[in-house]
């Protein structure tokens, strides 16, 4: 039986789905694109008008007819309200949106189970109180793990001081874990951002930030301490300076800053006067404290010495 | 101490792990900023992408004193405030009337941006044809060979596929295939400068075909953008090597032994232990028994 008369019939009655394309055309399903490199009419593309329109959306609608064929024949689940097709792993690269996480480091716990091969597994939050009849959280607020804090009655252990409050020492010992715990917690840390600076252990970054703080607080005094007293075992840091204005300054900088000193002179701003009340004054400390010599020195007017501070050592 | 800073309740620390690197990411938000002066053509432009973006776009409706390619601090700066990692910057001055810049940032820093001027916009609002779902999953075309050969061409097509991908998911649903956006590079300029692109957004028709693969046809959804490539700014090498970087988890283990073909054939290779030449069991020939040969001349001896 001749069939293909019914067939031709029955196709005619729907538009094509073949397209043809010279060089077959590139799909990355998993970002539903396609990427078509054949040759396109340079003539009618640079006609400005319909035929431009119609030549693109002709061409988008091959292309959009050839990603749904390969959608269309890729493997399909049927989900509830709708059918879906499987789309395989994206082959275009694309940048992430920030850093692969690094991985966290062990805490010692972790590596001591590690070590053992002890598995942990989750516990639920909730326990049954039998005694209760019902549900109750592990930990925290109305816990099972307080639980010992407040029975009515506790026994008082037979060596005990019998004046001792037993709630007391209840409540030392949780404090007590918690504590411990904490602590633990903080060494964990501490080791782990050690580790993350590629640092051997705490200690060693302990050392490091001592001593960034140890130079960064000699520029307190005004030598850059280099009268400090020295510490034991502190570092020699070279290139440490005092940063001074340049004395000769370009673009009217050096002019500007001798004005701005001979306004304040002429003004009549104490904060500007010749003497230095405060260093006059220590010196005079210094020169009737040795008494050696008996040198003039300038003394201190008294109405502007609003300076509390002693002088420093 | 170098020890992170903790969330103090439980709202910041959900912020905080939000934000942090994920080894599976979430779809990039985008920042739609408007420049300090604008036209209306760009205007229209960034109101259709952040319409096409929606559920993950942010609209910056005020005026922004913004300029990428000269001080990249200010998008780094928005970037790390919305924790969005893609930009739309529309801006119009008399030395680049529309310009569009598109870019991406990866962990807050400028990673790679386009300009583009939009020498035409037909805007979502003047087709007036039905629009697709907010959120709808776009299928990409990318019609022309410059796409994969000009440099500039190439990054277009990266930022574009970026832009609008959406979520990366496994599966889609066939029937909420709506829109397409297709790309086509129009004819080069005489220097071998790249021509302009064609943006079209269109809406899909499936119509019955009698094969399993539905005929498809397609509305004018709009917008139809016309741009032409000008300042270009490429990603840092080291920089976009982090970028692409699989996290270890997401790499597929590698299977040994086993190889295909660009035919699609598959090959396996046995490995066999290492054979005992002692046990070997050769041609059988008289000449070669040792013992069977020494004994009976023994025994003739004896007798």
């Amino acid at each position: 039986m001749d069939v293909s008369g019914i067939l031709e019939e029955h196709k005619s009655r729907f538009r094509p789905v073949q397209v043809e394309r010279l060089i077959p055309v590139e799909h990355d399903l998993g970002c539903l694109a396609s990427f078509d490199i054949n040759l396109l009419d340079a003539g009618r593309l640079r006609d400005e008008g319909k035929a431009r329109e119609r030549y693109l959306k002709e061409l988008s609608r091959e292309g959009v007819q050839l990603l749904a064929n390969e959608l269309f024949s890729a493997p399909t689940v049927v989900d509830e309200d709708s059918v879906y097709a499987e789309l395989p792993k994206r082959t275009t690269v694309l940048p992430r949106e920030k850093p692969v996480p690094k991985e966290k480091p062990m805490t010692r716990w972790e590596k001591f189970a590690k070590t053992k091969g002890i598995q942990t597994h989750k516990k639920g939050a909730m326990v049954f109180d039998e005694a209760r009849g019902e549900w109750r959280p592990r930990f925290g607020f109305k816990g099972v793990n307080n639980d010992d804090q407040k029975p009515w009655l506790i026994e008082v252990p037979q060596n005990a001081d019998q004046y001792q409050d037993q709630y007391q020492v209840r409540r030392d010992e949780k404090r007590a874990r918690i504590d411990k715990n904490a602590r633990r917690q903080q060494r964990n840390a501490e080791e782990a951002a050690a580790k993350s600076l590629g640092l051997k252990n705490p200690y060693s970054m302990r050392k490091r930030d001592l001593q960034s703080a140890l130079v960064l607080s000699k520029g307190s005094t005004a030598s850059m301490g280099k009268f400090d007293a020295k510490l034991e075992g502190e570092p020699r840091v070279k290139g440490l300076r005092k940063k001074r204005p340049a004395l000769v300054a370009a673009d009217g900088a050096e002019k500007a800053r001798s004005m701005e000193i001979l306004g304040r002179v002429a003004k009549g701003d104490s904060s500007a006067t010749v003497l230095n009340v405060r260093k006059a004054q220590r010196a005079m400390n210094n020169s009737n404290k040795s008494s050696s010599s008996s040198q003039a020195k300038p003394k201190a007017n008294p109405r502007s010495s609003g300076n509390k501070r002693k002088s420093r050592a | 101490m170098l020890v992170k800073p903790k969330a103090k309740n439980a709202r910041a620390k959900r912020f905080l792990v939000a934000r942090e690197a994920k080894v599976v990411e979430n779809p990039k938000t985008a920042i739609i900023v408007r420049g300090s002066s604008t036209s209306q053509v760009i205007l229209d432009t960034l109101k259709d992408l952040y319409a096409l973006h929606k559920p993950h776009a942010i609209n910056f409706t005020k005026k922004n004193q913004i300029h990428p390619f000269d001080d990249e601090t200010g998008i780094e700066f928005f970037s790390r405030k919305n924790d969005s990692s893609l930009f739309a910057i529309g801006m119009h001055s008399k030395k680049r009337p529309h310009n569009l810049i598109l870019g991406r940032t990866f962990d807050y820093h400028l990673l790679d941006m386009i300009e583009l001027g939009v020498e035409k916009c037909v805007p979502i609002k003047d087709v007036g044809n039905p629009t697709c779902a907010i959120g709808a999953r776009p299928l990409m075309v990318f019609n022309g060979e410059t796409f994969a050969q000009d440099e500039r061409m190439i990054l277009l097509k990266s930022l574009l596929l970026d832009f609008f991908r959406g979520e990366d998911s496994d599966r889609v649903s066939l029937k909420g295939l709506e829109h397409v956006i297709t790309v086509t590079a129009g004819p080069a300029g005489p220097n071998g400068e790249p021509g302009l692109v064609f943006l079209r957004t269109y809406t899909i028709d499936l119509k019955k075909s009698g094969v399993r693969q539905p005929r498809v046809e397609l509305t004018e959804m709009g917008p139809s953008l016309d741009l032409r490539i000008r300042r270009v700014r490429y990603p840092a090498d080291d920089m976009w090597k982090q970028a692409i970087r699989m996290p270890k988890e997401l790499k597929e283990p590698k299977v040994k032994n086993i190889t295909r073909d660009g035919l699609g054939d598959k090959y396996g290779r046995v490995h066999l232990g290492k054979q005992d030449i002692s046990k070997l069991q050769t041609r059988k020939v008289k000449a070669l028994r040792k013992r069977l040969d020494s004994r009976p001349a023994k025994k003739q001896r004896t007798e």
